[in-house]
């Protein structure tokens, strides 16, 4: 809890010294039937990597992250979280869903408050004070009293980007986190959430439809196929950092990523 | 370096994105003409009500059958004037309230049991179903040979009534629950009484409203049933009374009575319920 902000060379040395902060070892998910979710999933993310896995809807790659966070178990194969095998829900897992899932019966900062909660922070002066900075920094200070339904999409997520923020995970899971926005919230979005990544430099595990933004954001990406999901591909992407999610996406080198992975997607769907 | 240093030194905070105002509260204005419009028709309807009503009685039927508006009024008058109108009424109130709550105490716990545990759902629920179809009204005799005249047969009695309704509404708004609120607060490690007051029972509170609404009712029935069979106060007796000497505008006027404390009652959960769930999506 004390290594809230962790400077950035330091946490990329102990990564690459360290064990992966996530490993999936030939895991398979099955929905309690003759129908596979998941088959032969192996993937590890490294402390401090930023990964995205990308693929056709209904792949599984939302049951991963279920996975990892102790939400789901898997039918074969072993889910490792900083060395231990995941038994209930591990320590130090923030997970960003797709609809917010913020309280709507709670003002934002009541929402954010739940983080600190989580996190076992008591009630008291630095509890309101770090609640007022974190509404700094997600640019909500003026909508602390304000309730979830009163705000727009965007706004919302960065309340729930304040609670996770508020938790302070060592592993971050999203799962489709912009995947309702609109296009410009999405890019502003993502932009926000690579500046705070620069700063903390957790592992990101990241689940998308949208390659652009899979490859703008990423270390790595993957690839994964129809149900059920496996790891069609992978890709290093070495586009250089810090990056902005709006500029890099003309560099030459990005569409040849972009280009690739629809391929990959593509053939997919062909197969299917 | 302690919790309360979010922002890494030369740190910035986000900016505010532009493009995204706030959405405006949706809140209808304080003299919403809609609602002046109703309330006038409402006045309307009952006046016309009444007024066919009194016609009836004094030029179609004998009023010793269906009674007659203007005798009930100054029956009513007397009645308040008397004061008598206040010793009926809040014994039945009050036994009507104390039901109600009772049901509550014991009706939420026993719903949030039966909603997270399978198992005791499934081994209890033919015997919760057995009770719930005996006729309550049937058991008011021997309510009242158990507690009494007193008021205890008559909040037991609403009792009996609502905490039915308290347990299914119960069960049925954790069935409601939103999964991934509850996945959300997993994933962060949060204790089971965490998840239970953060959000179960906040998603329950529509339900609880709910039940209350049909509650107020039906404890007013219970409560009255009681004193229908054994009291010396109350509008049940108040009722009985007047059926014992054929004194049919006696009857009517307490009908009356238990009608608008019905619908006064009903208004003032409408108001609480407005209130405390004005800020919900």
């Amino acid at each position: 809890m004390n290594d809230v902000v962790s400077d950035p060379s330091i946490a990329a040395l102990s990564g690459q010294a360290a064990e992966p902060a996530v490993v999936l070892r030939n895991v398979a998910m099955d929905y309690g039937g003759a129908v596979l979710a998941l088959a032969d999933i192996d993937l590890a993310l490294a402390e401090g990597e930023f990964l995205s896995i990308v693929g056709p809807s209904g792949c599984g790659k939302s049951t991963l992250l279920k996975l990892i966070s102790g939400l789901a178990q898997p039918a074969a194969g072993q889910v490792i979280v900083r060395g231990r095998p995941v038994q209930g829900t591990p320590a130090g897992i923030g997970f960003m869903f797709q609809r917010d899932a913020l309280l709507p019966w709670a003002t934002v900062r009541e929402n954010i408050a739940v983080g600190l909660d989580c996190a076992g922070l008591p009630a008291g002066a630095e509890r309101e004070q770090r609640i007022d900075e974190l509404l700094a920094f997600t640019g909500l200070s003026q909508f602390g009293d304000a309730y979830p339904r009163t705000l727009s999409g965007g706004m919302r997520q960065r309340v729930a980007l304040g609670r996770i923020l508020a938790y302070a995970p060592d592993i971050y899971l999203m799962d489709e986190p912009f995947g309702a926005l609109d296009a410009q919230t999405k890019l502003l979005m993502g932009q926000e959430l690579l500046s705070i990544w620069g700063r903390f430099r957790k592992g990101i595990i990241f689940v998308t439809h949208d390659i652009e933004e899979a490859v703008s954001l990423s270390d790595r990406v993957v690839v994964m196929t129809g149900r059920p999901g496996r790891i069609k591909a992978e890709y290093r992407i070495d586009l250089p950092r810090p990056r902005d999610s709006r500029g890099v996406r003309k560099l030459p080198a990005f569409h040849q990523y972009v280009d690739s992975i629809w391929g990959d997607i593509m053939s997919e769907s062909v197969r299917n | 370096m302690s919790q309360s240093t979010l922002l890494a030194p030369g740190g910035r905070p986000l900016p505010q994105a532009a493009g995204e105002p706030p959405l405006k509260r949706a809140r209808p204005p304080a003299s919403d003409p809609a609602r002046q419009t109703i309330i006038i028709s409402r006045i309307a309807f009952a006046v016309l009500t009444v007024a066919l009503w009194e016609v009836a009685a004094r030029w179609l039927v004998d009023p010793f059958w269906i009674g007659q508006p203007s005798k009930i009024a100054e029956r009513l008058w007397k009645l308040i004037v008397s004061n008598d109108l206040l010793w009926h009424a809040v014994p039945t109130v009050l036994h009507a309230a104390a039901g109600l709550l009772l049901s509550l105490l014991v009706g939420i716990p026993v719903g949030l049991l039966f909603a997270s545990s399978k198992f005791v759902e499934r081994v209890l629920e033919p015997f919760f179903l057995g009770l719930y179809s005996i006729p309550r009204i049937a058991l008011a005799p021997l309510f009242i040979l158990w507690f009494g005249i007193g008021p205890m047969s008559k909040v037991v009695m609403a009792f009996s009534l609502v905490v039915f309704v308290v347990i299914m509404n119960t069960y049925e708004g954790m069935r409601g629950v939103d999964r991934e609120l509850i996945d959300m607060m997993k994933a962060m490690r949060a204790s089971r009484a965490y998840i239970l007051r953060k959000v179960m029972l906040p998603s329950i509170v529509p339900w609880l409203f709910a039940s209350v609404r049909v509650g107020v009712g039906l404890a007013l029935i219970g409560s009255v049933v009681g004193e229908l069979l054994g009291s010396n106060r109350g509008l049940g007796w108040y009722v009985e009374h007047a059926a014992g000497r054929i004194d049919v505008i006696g009857v009517f006027t307490g009908l009356v009575i238990l009608m608008v404390v019905g619908i006064l009652l009903n208004e003032l959960v409408k108001t609480a319920e407005t209130r405390l769930m004005r800020n919900r999506r």
